[in-house]
């Protein structure tokens, strides 16, 4: 029996004598092996980069917004855009409710503030004292809104705002006016930036905050967009939600509200995350069966090339097995000098839509491995017919091949 | 105790519904040390026999003994081993590896045997010297003359320190001066290290130098 290295060994000279056509079936192996692990590793940075954005925030925050789910179809559905939550509704809550720690109600425009005569296309909210501290906002300038600030014309602009403001030539825009519906708000504060994702709503960095009762000057009601709150540790979530739902109802009857909890989306989002997983792996399956189907090909073609070959390695006293292992070796590093240079494009293109979608780059061990598994499995699975076939060749036919 | 004794082999094979015996009853010994040179008719069934000698093939009657043991019912594995372990074959057209070198090629039978790769390569490099190939261990098939890879040939058929060299017409593809070369390499190594050698060949002049001839007629074997 011939030694395990001395296979290895073998094989790789006949690899080096590797033509177009192998090349050509490595093709597949390297764009399956590429998308699995491209895909997996983009699922498992998504993954850490959500759940690390929900842990900056903390996993106890909730929103509550009105409810879209149950429509009623036709004019109901009409009336229903109607019911928003108000701000006594809002401002209530705390009262009744003592487990919420912290809320934080506050309006959403979109609007085109001016500066200098510049349109500029931002988000407008309204927001009171305790959006900073929900949201954990950091300022880099200046002051936050105040509960203080009543009707008063004043803003914070988030980061991106006063990068965008500071493109326009406003140099420091703290003490500067932003024009926004007719009215002067002047700047009293700068935002660090703020992680996106998770519960922080989007608006933060792009747009200006002002005091929520100023918002409502621009509103034909006192209505809010969405309530943020964090909840007292070891609350069951189950019966605040439908306490909620109480409460609401007994200010709009047929009023029915959302809540969602940081915790319940990061489940999702893992959820999600696998579905996504498993759904690309599949789409990365399908290049690795051509792939394979393809290896499969070159070796039984390499096996009858190699007829004459197979024949004087039996007459030398090699045994069937050997002839098997060194057909099943050379089609396993086949796969896996595919599955290597798919490895390194799979990770490369991991690599570019991290940088693009700024997620934190991540490549697990894990996906390394099932890489490097999987391709030498197909190396495996579809080399091991013609490994075979050519073990079981009949020596004095073989040699006899011209 | 002879190295081959062969009692009414006999081959047939079948192809669709015809038969053909090829071997009819073979009977042969050969002692050790012997230099036996087969002839005959093409097609009369010469590389069967060598074949079954060779433990390539086996008969479809009679008896084989090989250094005393008798070699029927051996199975696929054993039949591989006795190939590695006691026969060097060489062949007409050579059958060296075209992708590996002299060298590799000389080492091969003792790659299927386990020996380590030193000691391989020294077995190799000594028998490579003795068929006159020192100086081109490192040159791959196609770059040798006809004349040298028979040379090469023989060296592989003799690193593996068989009991039995089995020539098929191993000067049945080279020119005379060249085959007189070869046949005196084989000649020189039944002399010297009385290498047991069986050899297949039309040539009358190459079956004069060998001291025992047998004849290949109608499915028997015949002494001549
Ligand atoms: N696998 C096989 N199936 C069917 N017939 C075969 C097979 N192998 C050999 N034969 C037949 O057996 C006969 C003997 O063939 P063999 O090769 O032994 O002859 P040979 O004496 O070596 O001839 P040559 O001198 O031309 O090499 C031929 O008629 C051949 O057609
Ligand atoms: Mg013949």
């Amino acid at each position: 029996m011939m030694p395990f290295k001395e296979i290895v060994r073998e094989a790789l000279k006949s690899q080096a004598a590797a033509k177009q056509r192998t090349l050509l079936a490595l093709i597949g192996i390297v764009i399956g092996i590429g998308s699995v692990i491209a895909l997996v590793t983009v699922g498992e940075m998504v993954q850490l980069t959500s759940e690390q954005q929900f842990r900056q925030m903390g996993t106890n925050i909730i929103t509550i917004q009105r409810g879209w789910g149950d429509s009623q179809g036709g004019g109901g559905n009409q009336d229903r855009q109607d019911q928003m939550i108000t701000w006594e509704e809002a401002k209530g809550l705390a009262k009744k409710f003592p487990k919420l720690e912290a809320v934080a109600a506050y309006t959403s425009t979109w609007g085109q503030p001016l500066f200098a005569d510049k349109s500029l296309d931002m988000p407008v909210l309204g927001v009171t004292r305790s959006f900073a501290e929900l949201n954990k906002l950091t300022l880099t300038k200046g002051r936050f809104i105040s509960d203080l600030d009543g009707y008063s014309f004043f803003g914070v602009l988030g980061a991106g705002a006063a990068a965008k403001l500071a493109k326009m030539g406003a140099g420091d825009p703290l003490g500067k006016t932003v024009f926004f519906k007719g009215r002067g708000f002047k700047i009293v504060g700068v935002l660090a930036r703020a992680e996106e994702g998770g519960m922080r709503p989007f608006e933060i960095n792009p747009g200006m905050m002002i005091p929520i009762h100023t918002s409502f000057l621009f509103k034909k009601e006192r209505v809010i967009n969405e309530i943020m709150a964090r909840l007292a540790p070891g609350m069951d979530r189950q019966r605040l939600t439908s306490g909620l739902n109480k409460y609401f109802k007994m200010y709009q009857p047929d009023m029915s509200i959302q809540v969602r909890s940081a915790e319940q989306l990061i489940n999702e989002m893992a959820k999600q995350s696998r579905l996504f997983t498993l759904l690309l792996g599949a789409i990365g399956s399908i290049s690795l069966l051509v792939g394979g189907i393809g290896v499969m090909n070159v070796m039984l073609v390499a096996v009858s090339e190699r007829r004459k070959e197979i024949g004087v390695r039996r007459a030398l006293g090699a045994m069937q097995s050997d002839i098997r292992a060194q057909f099943l070796v050379e089609s396993v590093i086949l796969c896996l000098a595919g599955g290597l240079i798919g490895i390194a494009l799979g990770v490369g293109a991991a690599y570019v839509l991290a940088k693009v979608n700024g997620w934190i780059f991540f490549v697990s061990g894990m996906g390394l491995a099932l890489g490097v598994g999987v391709s030498s499995a197909i190396g495996v699975f579809f080399g091991y017919f013609p490994a075979r076939q050519a073990s079981r060749l009949n020596p004095i036919l073989a040699l006899r091949d011209e | 105790m002879a190295l081959i004794e062969l009692r009414g082999i006999t081959k047939t094979y079948y192809i669709g519904d015809m038969s053909v015996d090829v071997l009819r009853g073979v009977d042969l010994t050969v002692e050790p040390g012997e230099l036996l040179a087969i002839m005959g008719e093409s097609g009369g069934g010469k590389s069967t026999l060598m074949n079954i000698i060779g433990f390539l093939d086996s008969p479809s009657g009679g008896g084989y003994q090989f250094e005393g043991q008798d070699a029927g019912h051996l199975d696929d594995n054993e039949l591989a081993h006795i190939r590695n372990q006691k026969i060097g074959f060489i062949f007409q057209q050579f059958n060296l590896l075209p992708r590996l070198n002299a060298l590799e090629n000389v080492m091969l039978p003792l790659v299927y045997r386990g020996v380590p790769p030193q000691q391989r390569e020294k077995v190799a490099k000594q028998m490579l010297k003795r068929v006159g190939m020192a100086d081109r261990m490192a040159h791959r098939p196609p770059e040798l003359s006809g004349g040298q890879q028979q040379r090469v040939a023989i060296a592989r058929a003799l690193s593996g320190n068989p009991s039995l060299i089995l020539a098929d017409e191993p000067t049945g593809a080279l020119d005379s001066q060249v085959s007189q070369e070869i046949l005196d390499i084989f000649l020189e190594l039944n002399r010297e290290n009385e290498i047991t050698t069986v050899m297949v060949t039309h040539d009358p002049k190459v079956g004069k130098q060998c001291r025992r001839t047998v004849r290949m007629t109608d499915g028997h074997l015949l002494e001549v």
